[in-house]
């Protein structure tokens, strides 16, 4: 009765932007994302990729309710950088790591489609 | 080609029964004869002659059947009849789970095994072969020529601990040592048939380049708050 429709988990309505931030006024440097209709897909490898990133001190996300579909992700870094910039970092470096990934997949599989083709004698 | 969602079609605001977001089916039986009739899928007949019923059952046999009978449906009597119209639209396995292409995904660490050689020398040929044969999957085989216990298959090990209990029961601990390597890992992909497992993947990773694009952060919504900044956000909140 009060469940939200399934479509809710990854349409973002109108007027609702995807991602946007509040700074923390308490701490420099630190900063809250709130990305819509988005789960753990994204907030997980996006945490882990800002772990990677030495300017950044605090790194986490949550869900802070499983029928509520967005994800609150917050960051805090150092004086050399800001959290914007390392959310954006993080997120241009898992594409190129998915590149990478994609690139390396397609040269196996046609090394090994070739290597099949040539044992069906 | 491209087949649209069909709640993003513009064509048809979202109905769904447009050419570009949908596909429809059609199909008529009727049994006359006293046999009964079985309405396959090889009755349902598409209007877009490249989106057509999935159907594997011939190419498992491997017997040459001549034509394949298609999936059935439902079986019919004398007089009876079926008449109905299918709609086929995309979607996501997120919505609901008949839109998921991948039936079984599975992934475990890669092993690292080391044999200890000077503890294995002083097992008699008998003994290797007990050990080769305790562990449940072929991980270990013993080699032909140099009658020694050779790895056949490491990807095999599923993590039983099978093989050390062995050792140990035989009063050889440590005979072989398996770590699971921390960074590499083995996946296993199985789809439902609609999409070829390699494609999947590579979709998946389309579709994750997807999400992280939409989820990055724009210029405006930077720019929009560089304007007050940290002082601004001191002002407004203390």
């Amino acid at each position: 009765m009060n469940a939200p429709d399934r479509y809710e988990r990854f349409v973002v309505p109108e007027g609702v932007s995807k991602v946007s931030y509040e700074r923390d006024t308490k701490i420099i440097n630190a900063a809250s994302f709130t990305v819509e209709r988005e789960d753990h897909t994204i907030g997980n490898i996006v945490r882990m990729q800002l772990h990677r990133d030495e300017n950044v001190l605090f790194a986490g996300y949550k869900l802070p309710h499983p029928l509520q579909y967005k994800i609150l992700l917050r960051i805090h870094t150092t004086s050399q950088s800001s959290p914007m910039q390392a959310y954006n970092q993080a997120i241009n470096d898992l594409d190129k790591e998915l590149d990478h990934l994609k690139n390396e997949f397609e040269v196996a599989l046609a090394r090994h489609t070739g290597k099949q083709q040539t044992q069906d004698y | 080609m491209a087949m649209r969602f069909s709640r993003d079609c513009d064509a048809c605001d979202g109905d769904g029964q447009c050419e570009y977001c949908s596909v429809e089916f059609h199909l008529r039986a009727k049994c006359i004869n006293d046999q009964t009739l079985d309405v396959t899928s090889k009755d349902l007949y598409s209007s877009d002659h490249t989106v057509v019923p999935v159907d594997f059952s011939d190419s498992s046999t491997g017997i040459d059947n001549g034509e394949s009978k298609g999936i059935i449906i439902v079986k019919l009597r004398r007089g009876q009849e079926l008449i109905l119209r299918a709609i086929a639209r995309k979607g996501i396995g997120k919505d609901h789970a008949k839109w998921s292409p991948a039936a079984t995904v599975t992934f475990m660490y890669e092993p690292d095994i080391y044999i200890n050689e000077e503890l294995m020398e002083s097992l008699t040929l008998e003994e290797k072969r007990e050990f080769v044969e305790s562990s449940p999957t072929k991980v270990f085989d013993i080699h032909p020529t140099t009658q020694q216990v050779i790895i056949h298959d490491a990807e095999a090990y599923t993590y039983d601990d099978e093989v050390i209990k062995k050792a140990e029961a035989m009063g050889k601990p440590g005979l072989v040592e398996i770590h699971a390597k921390e960074d590499s890992f083995i996946f296993t992909v199985e789809t439902t048939g609609a999409v070829k497992a390699s494609q999947l993947f590579l979709n998946a990773i389309d579709i994750l380049k997807q999400k992280l694009d939409a989820v990055r952060l724009s210029a405006d919504t930077v720019e929009a708050d560089e304007q007050f900044g940290e002082l601004g956000a001191h002002m407004r909140g203390g």
